[in-house]
């Protein structure tokens, strides 16, 4: 009988620096993803979170190399510093293993609908690029998540219908997640991934009852997250296996372009 | 990906689930507060619940110990758990014996006993109503939870020390949310009090952000155990049990707010031994509630 070919679309690398994480590094992810079976990995290397360069996705790639091919990339596009991240995702544009395009309002303390995401969203569809980014719902004890909550980047969906657009999160675990149900139900372009802590009861149950089932997408957030919570809740939830597929492999394979011989 | 090879997936891991038969330190009634999207888990439906998520039993609390008083919680949960159909109260007796001993009749697998959080306050000045130190708590009570800063109350010793006495004479464990502590309030608490077992609970924030006090906390004061139920970052589970001992986890799911299968899917594919996944899983918990003294 074949491995399945599980992908875990959602993930980090590097040390987070806010808190102490056991693994960090590109060996432990793939020995856990060995261990779990996931075949696959979209990462988004930390530093170029915080310092987008023109050398910045120079270890990602050397990550995807070394791992086999198992261990895909996204650029990230910092508002703050447009020509930058411009210049760094389009080296990498041709890049074995790059995939995509991350942004995090929250992160770079710029909302969601402000215009200087213009050119990630035009970047994007020039180059038939999908963007992930950070979702959350507006939060008394974290104020930046605001920045982030699905609504906010409304005007960019509709604006740019080509662009496959993943609501990093769905939206969290407040009110925003029935923002991100509501968009990627109006929205051809727009899905859902749940990685983090959205640990929410029968949050699968809830998903799949509530969003076509090719929108969603597993995730974990590693090294934030342990993969094995989310896998284990789509592995043992009530819901049909078909869906159950969809999730942990078809639909990150249509949304990042991975090849199905990587599979 | 054959949808055949996820069927054995899932198999392989409920099988494991069955095994090694969860016993849950945070199952929670009443409303929750704080998660909008979280509904309430009626009294009546916690064992089909818990038997759904390979639960067999544990130790309830109830909202309204910290929303209202826990004056108001330890009465709503008294009532509680005497409306559900697990077995009463005063009948748990000994739960030691029960890992891996009952089975499962039809599809629903038998809740073994639904034991009692109360919460806490100081001792002095003495408040009325169903407390610690004001009233002897029921048999079923076997843990007491305090909330510092909901309650406004130090954790110190000048002002908790009076009931953690009362919990050292009954051998019954303290629990607290670290979102309601100050790390070098219990730091200097778990020091004061050295057979005081203190649960650490991951609840209701991330408690990653936490982690170096709580590793250190742990390294420095044995009487120290934390509970699962956000305990999920990459590799927490294999660095606890290896720097302190598998004795140091209580497995917790948080439910229903969170789902009992995020815990326990990390603890099934966690890189530790059976014996160490049994204890997390259970024998940890049922020994802190066997060995409070009634």
């Amino acid at each position: 009988m074949s491995e399945p070919c599980i992908i875990d679309a959602h993930l980090h690398l590097g040390p987070p620096g806010v808190f102490f994480a056991p693994e960090t590094e590109s060996a432990q992810l793939l020995a856990r993803m060995d261990r779990l079976r996931i075949r696959c990995a979209v990462c988004t290397d930390d530093v170029t979170l915080f310092d987008v360069n023109d050398d910045c996705l120079i270890r990602p790639r050397q990550v995807f190399e070394q791992s086999g091919g198992r261990i895909h990339y996204l650029g990230v596009f910092d508002p703050r510093r447009p020509e930058a991240s411009l210049r760094s995702l389009g080296g990498a544009k041709e890049w074995p293993g790059f995939v995509g395009i991350k942004i995090h309002p929250s992160m770079h303390g710029v909302p969601a609908e402000d215009e200087r995401y213009e050119p990630a969203w035009r970047f994007a569809a020039e180059s038939d690029l999908p963007i992930l980014t950070h979702s959350w719902s507006a939060s008394g004890y974290n104020p930046e998540q605001h920045l982030s909550t699905p609504e906010r980047f409304e005007r960019h969906v509709r604006k740019y219908p080509g662009v496959r657009f993943v609501l990093g999160h769905a939206g969290g675990r407040g009110t925003g997640r029935h923002e991100a149900v509501r968009m990627a139900n109006e929205y051809p372009n727009v899905y859902v991934d749940f990685a983090g802590d959205i640990f929410c009861y029968r949050l699968i149950e809830t998903l799949v009852a509530s969003v076509p089932t090719e929108k969603i997408l597993f995730g974990s957030d590693f090294p934030w997250l342990d993969p094995s919570a989310n896998l284990t809740r789509v592995l043992l939830a009530d819901v049909p296996v078909s869906a159950k597929r969809s999730i942990l492999c078809e639909n990150a394979l249509h949304v990042y372009r991975i090849g199905a011989a990587t599979c | 990906m054959t949808e055949e090879r996820i069927r054995e997936m899932a198999e392989e891991r409920r099988a494991v689930a069955e095994r090694l038969r969860f016993f849950d330190a945070e199952i929670w009634l009443g409303r929750p507060e704080g998660f909008p999207l979280a509904e309430e888990l009626a009294p009546g439906a916690v064992q089909d619940v818990l038997a759904k998520r390979f639960v067999t039993g544990g130790l309830v609390s109830h909202w309204r110990g910290k929303t209202v008083s826990p004056q108001a919680g330890n009465e709503a949960l008294s009532l509680a758990l005497a409306s559900t159909s697990h077995k009463p109260c005063a009948a748990c007796g000994s739960v030691t014996g029960t890992s891996g001993a009952s089975e499962a009749s039809g599809d629903v697998p038998v809740i073994d006993a639904l034991f009692a959080v109360w919460t806490g306050l100081p001792l002095f000045p003495a408040e009325a109503g169903p407390v610690p130190g004001g009233v002897e708590p029921p048999s079923c009570a076997r843990a007491v939870r305090i909330f510092p800063k909901s309650h406004n109350l130090p954790l110190a010793d000048w002002c908790v020390g009076s009931l953690c006495d009362w919990l050292v004479q009954r051998n019954m464990p303290l629990f607290v949310w670290h979102t309601e502590i100050d790390w070098p309030a219990l730091y200097e608490l778990a020091r004061r009090f050295l057979e005081l077992r203190i649960v650490v609970e991951t609840q209701t924030q991330k408690i990653l952000y936490h982690m170096r006090p709580l590793f250190a906390l742990m390294r420095d004061c044995p009487n120290i155990l934390v509970e699962t139920s956000n305990f999920a970052g990459a590799g927490f589970i294999e660095y606890a049990v290896r720097e302190f001992g598998a004795e140091r986890l209580v497995f917790g799911s948080f439910v229903p707010v969170n789902d009992p299968l995020v815990p326990i899917g990390m603890l099934i594919d966690a890189d530790v031994s059976e014996r160490d996944k049994k204890l997390i899983a259970g024998d940890n918990l049922r020994r802190l509630i066997d060995e409070v003294r009634q």
